[in-house]
């Protein structure tokens, strides 16, 4: 068969050609994707990384509810500049229990992967209800209804745990029994702000360490 | 090099390059110097008379564009990891890459920047290139709770330019706040006391600023509950972060509702740690600017 024939078989066979495209399109992902899903060391938990409690998840919900990701990454890159503003740069072993990651690519607001622990909860309840009285020149939307809802409403926590526990997170049965009576009382604020001061905290210096920049 | 994959995975990734970037190669090749296809073939169909598949070859330094780029690919293959488990001739990491920058802006700096830490307060403060960059600092990291101004913000954040320091304003005192953060205890009691002892504790402290109304129903209470930490004539103690409420400085308010309110609820305002977030240029640089 020379190759005009060939080409015109292609051509002419919708079938084929569509095979012939996928299979073309797929080699990037075949060489890319396929190995790093089994590659372990991007799948071992960092020394401090444990999976969100029930507070946490649903901290974590509200934040995608209101697409946060949309102006903040919760990616610090292997970069000086960005390593001296916001810390040490994001590892694999971090996100292990994000599921879905919330890396984002779009920083309108700065990045948010150090922020635990940076500001009081006083100051971020004050800085959702209204971002202009403590930053003059944001740029930031309020969130008032955040202060009006109750964290329980977000949804089914006790099958949010279930599930997550089925794809392989370590959830004892005690945290899922208790999981909806630590939601008890607190509003979507509360679970907001938890989430934001532990964002970043499974960061564990012994394992960078180890690491040893060959990475 | 933990990261890269070794096993049937690295070969896989060697196999797929290769024989893809071999299959472009041929591809390519093939379609500017093959045999002249055409030549070979039936006769090309000619639809409604005089329409045709042009046979203009394409144009030739796409060939080369193409070419030069594969010609790239096998270069960068070679220098850099990409190939399974082989980590490249140049032995490059990412991780690497950034503690080099990182050496590099260590040597840079470190020698001024340690010389600005062993440096005195008031040689700081004389120097308006340094305090410049103090200022720089205090707007990226204190200055979103505390103000731009550092006159404090929304009743929550205290103001840095007037006289009182709810946990001491002296450089020593400064530098630990800022390492080690705070937390304050005003604790709620509402529990503890009745309603109306809490009203007459608040009309009380509201009367401290002028040294105290001796005949204040509130009084008894205030020296029972409150003398401990705030002190009997309301002087406050650094060490405890109590507010000194003897002047007319208030955090929270110093109107009789506000008063009430942090009576009955308490207050545990918090002021982070940055001991791990400044280093110790950067940190001396701010007890400089907030001592002045």
């Amino acid at each position: 068969m020379n190759g005009l024939t060939f080409h015109r078989k292609i051509e002419e066979n919708t079938g084929l050609l569509i095979f012939g495209i996928l299979f073309v399109s797929a080699i990037g992902g075949l060489v890319q994707l396929l190995p790093v899903l089994t590659q372990e060391s991007l799948e071992t938990a960092s020394a401090n990384t444990r999976p969100y409690s029930a507070v946490e998840l649903t901290g974590r919900d509200i934040y995608m509810r209101e697409n946060c990701v949309v102006c903040h990454s919760q990616q610090i890159r292997p970069l000086v500049a960005e390593v001296e503003r916001y810390g040490p740069y994001s590892r694999a072993g971090e996100f292990v229990y994000d599921r879905p990651f919330l890396w984002g690519s779009k920083r309108t607001g700065p990045d948010l992967h150090r922020i635990g622990g940076k500001y009081s909860d006083d100051w971020h309840r004050l800085h959702l209800l209204d971002p202009r009285a403590v930053v003059p020149n944001s740029i930031m939307p309020a969130y008032p209804w955040l202060e009006e809802r109750q964290a329980s409403e977000t949804g089914n926590i006790t099958n949010k745990l279930t599930v997550l526990r089925r794809l392989g997170h370590p959830y004892t049965d005690e945290q899922i029994a208790n999981a909806e009576a630590d939601l008890e009382g607190l509003t979507e604020m509360d679970a907001l702000i938890v989430y934001l001061q532990m964002l970043g905290t499974g960061f564990s210096e012994e394992d960078a360490a180890m690491e040893g920049g060959s990475h | 090099m933990a990261n890269l994959p070794s096993g049937f995975w690295a070969g896989w990734i060697v196999v797929v390059t290769l024989v893809s970037l071999a299959a472009v190669l041929w591809l390519v090749w093939s379609i500017y110097f093959g045999r002249d296809l055409h030549e070979e073939s039936e006769v090309e169909p000619v639809w409604d008379e005089t329409l045709a598949e042009g046979h203009n070859p394409p144009p030739l330094w796409w060939f080369w564009l193409l070419f030069g780029s594969m010609i790239f690919s096998l270069i960068y293959l070679i220098f850099f990891p990409g190939l399974g488990s082989n980590p490249g001739l140049l032995n490059w990491s990412q991780g690497q890459q950034v503690a080099s920058s990182q050496d590099r802006f260590e040597a840079s700096f470190s020698d001024a920047r340690a010389a600005v830490v062993d440096m005195d307060l008031l040689q700081i403060q004389g120097d308006a290139n340094l305090m410049a960059t103090a200022e720089r600092i205090y707007q990226r990291e204190c200055a979103v709770c505390h103000g731009p101004e550092g006159r404090g913000q929304a009743n929550l954040f205290p103001n840095l330019q007037d006289a009182e320091w709810q946990w001491g304003g002296t450089p020593a005192q400064i530098e630990q706040t800022l390492r080690g953060g705070r937390r304050a205890n005003m604790i709620a009691w509402q529990s503890i006391l009745s309603a109306e002892v809490i009203d007459d504790v608040s009309g009380y402290v509201m009367t401290l600023h002028e040294g105290g109304d001796e005949n204040h129903p509130g009084k008894p209470f205030y020296e029972q509950n409150c003398a401990a930490c705030h002190g009997v004539d309301g002087a406050g103690n650094e060490m405890l972060g109590a507010s000194r409420l003897s002047d007319d400085i208030w955090l929270y308010g110093g109107d009789f509702d506000t008063i009430r309110e942090t009576l009955l609820y308490g207050r545990t305002g918090e002021m982070p740690a940055f001991g791990e977030r400044l280093d110790d240029f950067q940190i001396k640089l701010l007890v400089a600017l907030l001592a002045r």
